[in-house]
């Protein structure tokens, strides 16, 4: 089996989402239980069910690119390069950006581009002729070779596009890369934008909730969505050691399932998302018991929060009602293609600030979501947690992490 | 390390579906790129397309579910039930569901229901959406259909990697397998063609169009102005050697090397690392056949050219090479196609030509085989180039004991 002594760590991270431009300001919203959902102002939203969204507000992109830069970078593409420059000085690699570094990228994506090719397609209906180089973003793996590009990474690069799991199984193919290894760097994560498809998109599955999203709350009607990127640098555990890197913690392990039930709906009893965790836990070589922080999928519609709670009482059973559950999408909202790199960053920021972030706007529960959703931050020791994607497709990707030195 | 084998191979190609009708598509060196006939070409510089014709996806899904379903999760459906057959795996019987898992690469899946939902959106505006669209403009929703069509619950994910985007999926599904997160993974890559794809091809000046001498996919010539777009599905069925032997499988061929590197700079050199590190995990120096990424873009067939040169410097015009997107065309997920074809030649010993070769370029100075050619091939190269920088290459050989 796997060489039990590599192993990825985490050793830098950069976050931009609705609540914070920086690491830091992502973690003081987590603590206030801060939350970015407001009116969308990035397209038009008559007439949809639902206006707001976790926009990222007061965004000037000059504050970050010049102005050649930005004719190359759609939305994400600038969201993943501002968070991959904060992963990668956190991380302190010394990069130098002459030589090219045996660096390999990784990253999930989900409609980040569409916002673009939206751009595109909308002034060719309307008969104009648009600018070519709109359609680029278009392809996936566009952010990913400009983030490459951008610092000469020169290992392997693969791009996950498996919707709203995929900046999770970012994380844990990188992490097998590293291994295996394949690599000893890996910069993982991913980003997403806005886009009108995907907000009408939510909104013709009736999922939108018209209000914030209330993961886990009786009152919840659906989730809303939200943008960003999260960055991650995953590295080789005794390399980060030997070089006194600091260390946020380690993936001990990772369980890539998929459903095979439905394209939009969750397996109803939670049998198969309690497999996928399971599975996840005997990869880290950890019990259930020992978990003392779930970041759950929690998007807020009925369905998902309540699979969810239904899967985690399967495989906790009567020591579910101990075990501090909470969605930061109620702070960030659904970053689809983002959302499992933001959590994983939450989750990891947990653990090293010793906080646990809340569900935000939760009050009451429900005769099935009758777990601990945390309301409020609450401080505690967090040793190892679990951080759950579920996808379109019913791609479901479960990431275990443990705290730095728990293992040998 | 242990090593990974194929069992088992499904196709959908331009030239055939179904491997017999590919296979005999490809050395018969049949033309799979047309002029399109589907949709208007008008406005466009281009006018041909490779296109998998007389697709039926009422031969492999049931009638209730083909309306729900897009073009590329058919083919991905098809194709995978193609190479499950072919392999002799059933799922609960040989595998369990939880221990055969699925990672495709994703040539652009999910498009043409974006583009029509959106369409929506722009013409008809909110009130009146389409929900059977959206679920299916994720890219993944190709393979996630054929999950769950076929009950397929291991390791489940979708890549994109530009013109690498199969092989990128390949190396993942390899190291799953060499993990242990499964018994079997299905993987390859799926291409669906469309109006709207083709618009983007054409506006980013990217296909090929007749310049005086015919609209033509002509890898490596020096004639070549860019790709004629293509689509199909290949998927095949990876396994542990030891796995495939014990249950006594058909082995087409085994993973000898595979490696990857980036990096938009100096294209050439990138090329012959990613080769002299496939080269040396299969302990080879030379290789029987290469199965080049040749597009008939100018600047890729070049670089790729100067990365063979790099990494075999006294064989690389001597060692037969050929490129099948002269017949297939290019998607960025057709590796799946060319993988498969891969494993035809180490059991059957027929090169397939390159059917458009006609002007030697001083800058591609290779072996391009031009007529279908008869030789015992135990090693095959296959190598990945993109826009962008993105490397591959993969070595097939015979498995142990096939001579």
């Amino acid at each position: 089996m796997r060489d039990k002594k590599r192993s990825a760590v985490i050793t830098g991270i950069g976050i931009i989402c609705a609540t914070g431009n920086t690491v830091g300001e992502f973690l003081a919203s987590l603590k206030q239980g801060r939350r970015g959902i407001r009116e969308i102002t990035l397209f038009d939203c008559t007439g949809y069910p639902s206006t707001i969204a976790a926009q990222i507000a007061g965004y000037d992109p000059l504050d970050f690119f010049d102005k050649r830069e930005l004719r190359r970078l759609s939305r994400v593409d600038q969201f993943v390069l501002i968070a991959a420059e904060e992963a990668l000085v956190d991380a302190d690699l010394a990069l130098n950006p002459k030589d090219g570094a045996p660096i390999g990228v990784c990253l999930g994506a989900g409609a980040g581009g569409m916002l673009s090719a939206e751009i595109y397609h909308r002034q060719l209906l309307d008969g104009k002729r648009p600018r070519p180089s709109l359609l680029l973003p278009f392809v996936p793996s566009y952010a990913t070779d400009r983030l490459a590009e951008r610092y000469r990474l020169e290992g392997p690069r693969t791009t996950i596009t498996t919707a709203c799991s995929s900046s999770a199984s970012s994380i844990a193919y990188g992490a097998e890369l590293i291994r295996r290894g394949e690599a000893d760097v890996m910069v993982c994560g991913g980003g997403e934008a806005l886009s009108e498809l995907t907000f009408g998109g939510f909104c013709s599955l009736k999922i939108m909730d018209p209000f914030p999203c209330r993961p886990f709350d009786a009152r919840r009607q659906g989730l809303s969505l939200g943008e960003g990127a999260a960055v991650l640098i995953l590295e080789e555990k005794e390399r980060a050691r030997g070089r006194g890197a600091r260390i946020y913690g380690e993936l001990l392990g990772y369980a890539l399932g998929g459903e095979a039930f439905h394209i939009t709906a969750p397996e109803e009893t939670g049998r198969e998302e309690a497999r996928i965790m399971r599975e996840a836990l005997h990869d880290a070589g950890v019990e259930p018991h020992e978990v003392d922080y779930i970041n759950a999928h929690g998007t807020g519609t009925i369905l998902n929060d309540q699979v969810e709670t239904l899967a985690i009482n399967q495989v906790w059973g009567a020591d579910a009602s101990h075990l501090p559950i909470s969605s930061t999408k109620s702070m960030i909202g659904h970053c689809l293609g983002a959302a499992g790199g933001l959590e994983a960053a939450a989750t990891l920021l947990a653990m090293r600030h010793h906080v646990i972030p809340p569900t935000a706007g939760f009050e009451q529960g429900d005769e099935i979501c009758d777990l601990d959703y945390v309301p409020q931050a609450r401080e505690a020791e967090i040793e190892i947690a679990l951080s759950n994607s579920f996808a379109f497709g019913g791609n479901c990707t479960a990431l275990i992490f443990g705290k730095e030195g728990l293992q040998p | 390390m242990e090593a990974a084998v194929i069992t088992g191979m499904g196709v959908i190609s331009p030239v055939g579906i179904g491997k017999e009708e590919f296979w005999k598509g490809l050395i018969q060196g049949q033309n799979g790129c047309e002029e399109i006939t589907q949709f208007d070409t008008a406005s466009f510089r281009s006018k041909k397309a490779a296109l998998a014709k007389g697709f039926n996806p009422k031969a492999f899904i049931p009638l209730m579910k083909i309306r729900r379903l897009d073009r590329a999760s058919q083919f991905a459906i098809a194709a995978t039930r193609m190479a499950m057959e072919d392999a002799g795996l059933t799922i609960g019987k040989d595998v369990s569901a939880e221990r055969i898992g699925i990672i495709l690469g994703s040539g652009f899946c999910g498009a043409v229901n974006a583009e029509a939902f959106h369409r929506g959106q722009v013409l008809r505006g909110p009130s009146d959406l389409n929900p059977i669209l959206f679920p299916n403009t994720v890219p993944n929703a190709a393979a996630s259909n054929a999950s769950i069509e076929l009950g397929i619950k291991g390791p489940n994910s979708t890549v994109v990697q530009s013109f690498c985007t199969a092989e990128a999926a390949l190396l993942f599904a390899y190291q799953q397998l060499i993990a242990h997160k499964a018994d079997a993974i299905i993987t390859g890559g799926v291409d669906e063609l469309s109006a709207i794809l083709y618009r983007g091809w054409n506006a980013l000046r990217l296909a090929a169009w007749d310049a005086g001498d015919g609209e033509r996919s002509a890898p490596y010539d020096l004639k070549r102005n860019g790709f004629i777009p293509g689509e199909g599905a290949g998927i095949v069925i990876l396994e542990r050697e030891a796995d495939a032997l014990r249950r006594k499988a058909r082995i087409y061929g085994k993973i000898r090397g595979l490696t990857a590197a980036g990096g938009a700079k100096h294209p050439g050199e990138k090329v012959a690392r990613t080769i002299a590190g496939a080269l040396k995990r299969g302990g080879m120096k030379t290789i029987d056949f290469i199965d080049g990424a040749g597009n008939s873009s100018p600047l890729l067939d070049a670089a790729e050219a100067e990365g063979l040169r790099l990494a075999l410097p006294d064989r690389y015009r001597d060692i037969p090479l050929s490129s099948f997107k002269s017949m297939l065309g290019e998607g960025i997920a057709s590796g799946g196609v060319r993988i498969a074809a891969d494993l035809l030649i180490l059991e059957r010993g027929i090169i397939p030509p390159t059917i458009t070769y006609a002007y030697p370029d001083p800058l591609c100075r290779l072996g391009v085989v031009q007529e279908s050619l008869k030789a015992p091939i135990k090693t095959i190269l296959h190598t990945g180039i993109s826009l962008d920088g993105t490397y591959m290459a993969i070595i097939l050989g015979r498995a142990n004991g096939v001579s």
